[in-house]
């Protein structure tokens, strides 16, 4: 039996996907975008949250029995009410077999997998494979700029995107718009064209910077430095989407 | 809403009307002594000079008129009749009857004068009946005041020139309304006057059944569009803030002026219609205490309709409630009630569940503490050397002595008569007997508090000592003692470790149904009351929460101190069915999962599922529809009432700071929404406690 860390599962988790949703947060992500509003679950380790609500550890080893058991109490109400389990993160890729073993356990129920693409492709299609929907974050398309504000080059990324579309799983692009950094129009541009001849893409998710993330950094013990300036106002052109014709929404 | 109508609201809101109140109330007491009047004579003297001492006030572009100006009710009795009468027996709170529902379809179908005859028939009937006779005269005397009352504004309104406003008040209330317009003057009049009488929680029953026949017909015919009748129902609503502030209640704002929307009609057709869909929008749109709003659905409810009264929840005004007719009617029906009576049912000042001009039920006539029981089994069982089964047993008769002490004294209840009030009632006039006498359900109900914080606690014994092992009865027992003065780390484990209720943990939550089949045990177990009602247990915990933590004045109940499950001495407990403040909670499905388990059909007394959403819920229409999703889960789960508010934490912190810049700031409190400023601080403490499912 497979084990895995998971740092929050939320109820009624109605930004992640269709219908009503419990959302399974797994910990560690190989990514460490400037922008991450959920910095607890960067790390593999369980990390303690010092609050004014108090303090909790994030981060809880579940065998995958443990977990899929506690989620099929609920899937009889998300099945009937449109939803059903969304796996996020972190970065469930990082943890593949876990959800893989998870999602085999569950009963039967709409499952969404929302990942920033960064991992195997060995990993990426079991997960894929179990899914009914896919969440596929894009932040940059310029490798450098990626490298610098995600640690992480998007090499593997683009690749696993392109296996995506092969697959023929329905899937949304999510872009987290930055300020000054993933709102440009050149990267929206390179994006749009990026994904604009993909089949299995229905539409384009822009997610709008949220500026509540600071704190948690400083909750978790971590630092915040944004190397942009967090009021400056958002470039939110829908418009350059709209003309490659992808159906864009503002979340 | 239009800028006049808006602009009346903040007129109401600012208080503008209150400077026309005059200085102080009449006196009534010597006339009462020098004409040695029985007590139902004076409580109809009563009612008549108060109406007689009202100045008439119609503002130049009020449609639905009627401005209080007597500040207060006056004595009948002087303290010693009243302390010599009274003695030995119990009142119900304040004394005057409360917290029933009227049958307003009386009053707008037949009219005082409709009711008047009927009054004068009977009496010619009941001749040799001298109670009978007293107590129809005396219903006749108010019919005649409010009467009187009206006319004087018809006057007022006819010099004004006011003539389509003078037209109706010389119609309505003497006569069937024939429009919504004067169906709701005719309503907002006669209402006002059960206040002044000194009757309190007088709520508004099944508004969008008895009205929609006359807003129907309007519709119809052209008289009114949905833009027009909209504007009347505003001013209707705007009217019912105008002396809120003179309502008694534990905390402003705890007036019971609620409503019913939807169900079912007592003959179990939909009983959804426009007016249902149109009270929603307008509430909204004025963002007001008043009316509180109750609707009823069941699981096959349309999700355009939980949607509309989501974009209501989504203001803040901590309404509207919702009531599950699947769960609710086949109870009423196990516990007597005929079928369409329970088909009608309405909810009270708060939650329970009455049957609007058929009820002289006390529905709240005390709380069942079910930390104080769990809290005493748990420190007598330990230091006996229970076993956890004999601690449970203990529990068990803690909660069936709590519930014969509170019966026991309500088995004493004097209840003043209110032959204006009975005008509503059925079968008062048509019987000659006054509501105080009975009515056709006569039970009381027993609100049971914080099962959430007794299951917790029980549930903590059981883990960490009985199963685990891992502490000591003794180093719980001197815990206690202690008030978890130095044992911090033990207080912290008990508060955030172990199971606990709201997180579908079959472990707790079957102790607390265990808590509430005790409960309606008890209270089936008890029979029959001399009022020759049942009693009904109920899920709710009204200002409970607090009092049980803290005492209060004359209270029955007992107080607890610091509990096992981690809570300190004095800290409230949870208002209502909701998870213990501060331990942790797996999110909105599994509460509903967890309370869920409560046997309904036995504890039926109402109490809703309160719940705090976090306002940043509410961004969208996709967001919108979801939410409208969860209170279909709600009934799906076969859950029996639901609270749903919105909030904004940060707001409310602000708000304790600068009150001067939040005076709108609204939020539901236990039963009932009221304004956060003017709440007292342990209650808005409370509140900012409570868990806030973020979105």
């Amino acid at each position: 039996m497979t084990s895995g860390m998971v740092f929050d599962i939320k109820e009624f988790a109605i930004h992640d996907g269709p219908g009503i949703r419990t959302t399974v947060f797994l910990k560690g992500c190989p990514m460490s975008c400037m922008w991450c509003h959920n910095p607890e679950g960067q790390s593999l380790e369980p990390l303690v949250i010092r609050s004014p609500a108090g303090e909790r550890i994030a981060g809880k080893v579940y065998t995958a029995a443990e977990l899929a058991s506690l989620l099929n109490q609920q899937v009889d109400i998300l099945r009937a009410n449109e939803g059903g389990i969304t796996f996020s993160g972190g970065e469930p890729l990082l943890q593949a077999d876990f959800v893989a073993e998870v999602i085999d356990l569950l009963d039967d129920v709409h499952i969404l997998f929302d990942t920033c693409g960064f991992g195997g492709e060995k990993s990426f299609r079991q997960l894929v494979n179990r899914s009914d929907l896919i969440y596929f974050d894009l932040k940059l398309i310029d490798n450098k700029a990626h490298r610098h504000f995600t640690g992480c080059a998007n090499d593997l990324i683009l690749k696993n995107l392109q296996v995506l579309s092969e697959m023929g799983k329905p899937f949304v692009v999510r872009v987290p718009l930055v300020p000054g950094v993933t709102d440009t129009d050149h990267n929206l541009a390179a994006i749009a064209q990026v994904v604009c001849d993909l089949p299995g893409l229905m539409y384009v998710d822009l997610l709008p910077y949220n500026k509540a993330a600071g704190s948690k950094y400083r909750y978790a013990g971590m630092e915040f430095n944004p190397e942009y300036d967090e009021a400056q106002t958002l470039n939110i052109n829908t418009g350059i989407f709209k003309r490659a014709g992808i159906r864009v929404n503002v979340v | 809403m239009n800028e006049r109508i808006m602009a009346l609201r903040d007129r109401v809101r600012a208080g503008d009307h209150r400077c026309l109140r005059q200085a102080a109330s009449i006196k009534v007491l010597t006339e009462c002594e020098a004409r040695q009047l029985s007590w139902p004579r004076r409580v109809a003297c009563l009612v008549r000079r108060q109406c007689e001492a009202e100045q008439v006030i119609i503002e130049a572009d009020e449609r639905i008129v009627f401005t209080r100006t007597l500040p207060g009710v006056p004595a009948i009795y002087s303290p010693d009749d009243w302390a010599r009468m009274t003695s030995g027996r119990t009142l119900h709170e304040l004394g005057p009857v409360s917290n029933i529902a009227a049958d307003w379809g009386l009053l707008l179908t037949q009219g005082l004068l409709g009711r008047r005859q009927v009054a004068l028939d009977t009496r010619q009937r009941l001749v040799e009946d001298p109670k009978g006779v007293e107590f129809l005269d005396c219903a006749i005397e108010t019919i005649d005041a409010v009467l009187h009352l009206a006319d004087r504004y018809a006057e007022q309104a006819r010099a004004m020139g006011s003539e389509n406003l003078a037209t109706i008040l010389e119609r309505v209330p003497a006569r069937p309304a024939r429009s919504f317009h004067e169906a709701l003057q005719s309503l907002r009049l006669c209402q006002a006057v059960v206040w002044l009488g000194g009757n309190y929680h007088v709520g508004l029953g099944r508004f969008d059944q008895y009205m929609w026949p006359y807003l129907q017909v309007d519709l119809q015919t052209g008289l009114l569009t949905i833009d027009t009748a909209e504007e009347l129902l505003a001013e209707f609503f705007i009217s019912l803030n105008k002396d809120s502030d003179l309502y008694p209640g534990v905390q402003q704002g705890d007036n019971g002026q609620s409503l019913t929307l939807g169900g079912v009609t007592p003959a179990g057709e939909l009983a959804v219609n426009e007016l249902t869909l149109m009270v929603l929008r307008v509430s909204r749109d004025l963002a007001l205490i008043d009316p509180k709003i109750n609707l009823r659905l069941s699981a096959q409810t349309d999700l355009d309709l939980l949607a509309s009264a989501t974009e209501l929840t989504r203001i803040g005004l901590g309404f509207p409630q919702y009531s599950n007719d699947d769960v609710v009617i086949p109870a009423l029906v196990e516990h007597g009630y005929d079928l369409d009576d329970a088909r009608d049912y309405v909810v009270a000042a708060c939650w329970e569940f009455i049957i609007p001009g058929r009820g002289m039920e006390v529905v709240n006539i005390g709380a069942v503490s079910f930390p104080a029981a769990a809290d005493q089994a748990i420190r007598t069982g330990l230091s006996a050397g229970d076993d956890f089964d004999v601690l449970l047993g203990r529990v068990s008769e803690n909660i069936d002595q709590q519930v014969h002490l509170i019966a026991d004294a309500y088995s004493r209840l004097l209840l003043p008569p209110a032959p204006y009030y009975s005008v509503f009632m059925r079968d008062c006039l048509e019987r000659g007997s006054d509501l105080s006498n009975g009515l056709k359900y006569n039970n009381f109900g027993i609100h049971g508090a914080g099962a959430a914080n007794a299951a917790d606690a029980l549930a903590a014994v059981k883990h960490f000592i009985f199963e685990e092992g891992s502490i000591s009865p003794q180093d719980l027992l001197s815990a206690l003692e202690a008030d978890y003065a130095n044992y911090e780390h033990l207080r912290s484990r008990l508060a955030g470790e172990g199971p606990k209720v709201g997180n579908n943990d079959d472990e707790v939550d079957q102790l607390m149904v265990r808590l509430y089949t005790d409960f309606a045990g008890a209270c089936e177990g008890y029979g029959r009351t001399p009022h020759g009602g049942i009693l009904r247990p109920g899920t709710g915990s009204a200002m409970y929460y607090i009092w049980l933590a803290t005492g209060h004045q004359g209270m029955r109940e007992p107080v607890v101190g610091a509990t096992a499950e981690g809570r300190r001495s004095g800290e409230p407990l949870s208002v209502n069915l909701s998870a213990s403040l501060g331990v942790p909670v797996r999110g909105p499905i599994s509460v509903l999962q967890s309370f869920a388990k409560i046997d309904y059909r036995r504890v039926f007394n109402g109490g809703p599922i309160t719940m705090e959403l976090s306002d940043s819920v509410f961004r969208n229409p996709e967001s919108i529809h979801k939410t409208a999703m969860l209170v279909r889960i709600f009934a799906q789960l076969g859950c029996q009432q639901l609270q749903l508010n919105s909030l904004n934490l940060e707001t409310l912190l602000e708000a304790k700071k600068h009150p001067e810049e939040h005076k709108d700031l609204i939020v539901r409190v236990w039963g009932w929404s009221g304004y956060f400023c003017e709440l007292a601080p342990e209650y808005q403490d409370q509140i900012i406690a409570r868990h806030y499912f973020g979105s």
